[in-house]
């Protein structure tokens, strides 16, 4: 492969790999808004702290890999605890409520993760076995990238066997469709309601903790990614996991090919589209069609 | 800059500021009229950042301006560190003789969160309730030009201690009020050039900044800089990326591909820390021309091959070794004393690093209260204007009178293996960290080489040439 071509071939796995970690950000708000219709500004605060208890798990055990399967689970337990303790109460209050309840639960983790873990950067090593380069064809690339693209396809086959070859899963899907007709089905919509609340910050926990060590940690992390979710979110439409999927995928690589070509339009690139995009489907490319 | 300047860009910048103490005095264009005198330094075994013992009363009142809550609040924190030291100090001291009686020194929190309208919001309450006299800091030009307004409308002095961009001097924006002690933008961006020039070990630069006023204003100083101190070198390219990215991986591809041997970059934190961080993950190797790559955590956490040949510019540096007098070695004892006794949020190696620089900064503008006998801020201006005040570290600093910037030499280090610091961290344990590269040889910018940039259309400085001090 000649260097040119290596170049692009790059960046494209650049854009799937910022894509990946995107969708995984991205589909927790947007099966959370889909069934719940909660709105969950606090969303990319969990973002940050599962990037928070990967640091400490690995400060505590030395172990990368016990931290990736500690700190999702931590931070979705987190989530748990927020649906069944705080939203709740508040079902029925409207789209208000949900919105100021879930700011605030993100200026309290931002305050939390500041008394506890302070207002430095916590840089975090990536784990031994994947430091280094492969080289292949003349492209030479990280592992622990292509690590993460790994994680992130595992992650999205697991949700797409829990959603559609499950019982659980059908029970979901009936449910974003109509929440009522399931409740009267006999089913347990509040158990459901917090049992995919904490799935969705479970998908938030693991891009935490896998970009942890590419990013450094810190207070403002959820800054970073928040708002490139919910364009997503936003641009896919709510609900729908394959649009988020899909979205998520395009938008890592206009970032990179952007960055290629028109490198000082780059950054506003996802603007525009969602600008374009809104105008024409404002329920995003996806969302209308599954509701119906 | 911008909202929210993030994270802590101060302390890396003077993460590494600090350490490169050293004496030999610079570029001799005044002679000092004052300098800091160790051996008049009160016992600092009781300094508590977190209790700092703040008096009432009559006192002198300055206000910290700072980020003090939000993602950015360990901007704040640093600051209240660094000038609690230098104010705990003269306090023990007995306060500084200001208008025919001795005046304790009172420090307030103002908390600008980052945000203009809040800045104007307390820099005013702290003026017209507070009574205070002194604004110092802040994070950010967009804060400090609100700061600089307040000052100029309620006649009170701001101390613009930490932001870079030029046009907060300019003929539009220049207040008699206001004072710029830290560096420019032209100042960074020519050191980089005339180092470069002169080494001409490199040809190739790759400019990478953040999309932003300030990131543009540093590329287009590296640029002028380069044209005028090294016009054989080539931009190979030139990027810039949004506050706060996160993932440079495209930009790293970029940069690989075009050939550069030097990428030159104003990045301030986290995207200082993950621009490196990402670069080393992807193999480039090409060392970095920064002013804020210096968080002690990341670079540890990099180790010393990837940090190696990092090339830092520095206005507080003064060439090796970094201690050269007894009092300069005693001055990093007492902070190294005082640092080991700290409780959380300042117990950071962060700020032990960071303290020395800033707390020089506002060390000079008690100097200036003490040597103009007053709080009135016309007398602040005559004794400040032209004044020439020698750091702990032997670093000059001289306040060029017509449009209150900050004439000095500047310095440009390369960070070398731990084995090599001793070059310049003359003192056990002989190296300025024992994992990651850090601090060696040091190179002079002379003063007159990086003089800082003088607004020709303001009014003050018509007929004035820029190494005019008075």
């Amino acid at each position: 492969m000649d260097p040119t071509t290596a170049m692009y071939v790059s960046q494209g796995i650049h854009g799937l790999a910022y894509g990946m970690i995107l969708f995984l950000v991205a589909s927790g708000v947007s099966l959370i808004i889909g069934m719940m219709h909660i709105f969950n500004l606090a969303h990319a605060g969990f973002f940050m702290l599962s990037a928070y208890f990967t640091y400490q798990f690995v400060a505590w055990t030395g172990n990368f890999w016990l931290a990736l399967l500690l700190a999702p689970i931590a931070t979705g337990f987190c989530g748990m605890l927020m649906e069944r303790f705080l939203l709740r109460p508040l079902r029925g209050s409207g789209v208000i409520g949900d919105l100021i309840l879930t700011v605030g639960v993100a200026l309290c983790i931002d305050a939390l993760v500041k008394v506890i873990w302070g207002t430095a950067n916590k840089p975090l090593s990536k784990p031994p076995l994947l430091q280094g380069m492969v080289h292949f064809a003349g492209l030479d690339y990280p592992y622990y990238r292509l690590f993460v693209i790994g994680l992130a396809v595992v992650v999205l086959l697991i949700m797409a066997l829990l959603l559609y070859k499950t019982r659980i899963g059908k029970i979901v899907r009936a449910a974003v469709s109509d929440n009522d007709m399931v409740n009267a089905l006999g089913i347990n919509i509040p158990l459901l309601f917090t049992f995919v609340f904490g799935v969705g910050i479970w998908l938030a926990g693991v891009a935490g903790a896998a970009i942890a060590p590419i990013l450094s940690v810190f207070p403002g992390l959820a800054l970073q990614m928040g708002m490139d979710a919910f364009i997503v979110v936003a641009v896919a439409g709510f609900g729908s996991l394959r649009g988020a999927f899909m979205v998520s995928i395009l938008f890592g690589l206009m970032n990179s090919y952007g960055v290629q070509f028109i490198s000082q339009l780059a950054p506003l690139s996802m603007f525009i589209f969602m600008a374009i995009v809104m105008i024409f489907f404002p329920h995003g490319f996806f969302g209308e069609s599954e509701e119906e | 800059m911008k909202t929210g300047k993030g994270i802590l860009m101060f302390f890396y910048v003077f993460s590494f500021f600090f350490l490169l103490t050293a004496m030999s005095p610079i570029q001799a264009t005044a002679a000092v009229k004052a300098k800091f005198d160790v051996n008049k330094m009160a016992d600092m075994s009781g300094f508590d950042p977190n209790n700092f013992p703040n008096p009432t009363g009559d006192t002198i009142k300055i206000a910290i301006v700072a980020t003090f809550s939000g993602p950015a609040a360990a901007v704040g924190e640093g600051f209240w560190l660094y000038a609690t030291w230098a104010a705990y100090d003269i306090n023990k001291r007995g306060g500084l003789m200001v208008d025919g009686k001795k005046k304790l020194i009172q420090l307030f929190k103002a908390d600008t969160m980052s945000r203009p309208d809040q800045a104007k919001k307390i820099c005013e309450q702290m003026v017209l309730q507070e009574g205070v006299k002194f604004l110092w800091g802040a994070d950010g030009s967009h804060i400090v030009k609100i700061m600089n307004q307040t000052a100029n409308k309620y006649k009170v002095i701001a101390v613009n201690m930490i932001s870079l961009s030029e046009d907060l001097q300019d003929a539009k924006n220049f207040s008699p009020y206001a004072f710029m002690s830290w560096w420019q933008t032209s100042q960074v961006g020519r050191s980089f050039a005339y180092y470069f020039g002169q080494r001409k070990k490199e040809k190739k630069f790759y400019i990478m900044c953040q999309d932003y006023v300030f990131g543009h204003e540093m590329a287009e100083n590296f640029k002028k800089g380069l044209k005028e101190y090294y016009p054989e070198a080539q931009i190979v390219g030139e990027d810039f990326h949004k506050l706060f990215a996160t993932d440079y991986a495209p930009y790293i591809t970029k940069i690989k591909a075009s050939g550069a041997e030097v990428i030159y970059t104003g990045d301030w934190d986290p995207d200082a820390t993950n621009l490196l961080k990402q670069s080393r993950a992807m193999g480039l190797k090409l060392p970095f021309a920064h002013i804020y790559m210096g968080n002690p955590a990341t670079l540890a956490s990099l180790g010393v091959e990837a940090t190696t040949g990092l090339l830092i510019g520095s206005p507080y540096s003064n060439g090796n070794p970094a201690f050269k007098t007894p009092e300069q070695i005693k001055y990093h004892k007492t902070m190294m004393d005082a640092y080991k006794r700290f409780k959380p949020p300042y117990n950071k190696m962060d700020y032990m690093l960071g303290w020395d620089p800033l707390a020089m900064e506002f060390s000079w503008l008690l100097s200036v209260i003490e040597r103009a006998g007053s709080v009135d801020a016309e007398k602040i201006i005559k004794t400040w204007e032209g004044d020439t005040y020698e750091y702990v570290n032997g670093h000059v600093k001289t306040m060029r009178a017509c449009d209150h910037n900050t004439i000095q030499e500047t310095y440009i280090l390369e960070y070398v293996p731990p084995d090599q610091q001793r070059q310049s961290f003359n003192i056990p344990p002989y190296h300025w960290s024992d994992k990651s590269a850090l601090y060696g040889p040091a190179f002079r910018v002379p003063a007159e080489k990086v003089l800082p940039w003088m607004d020709p259309n303001l009014e003050r400085c018509k007929g004035k040439k820029p190494s005019d001090i008075n």
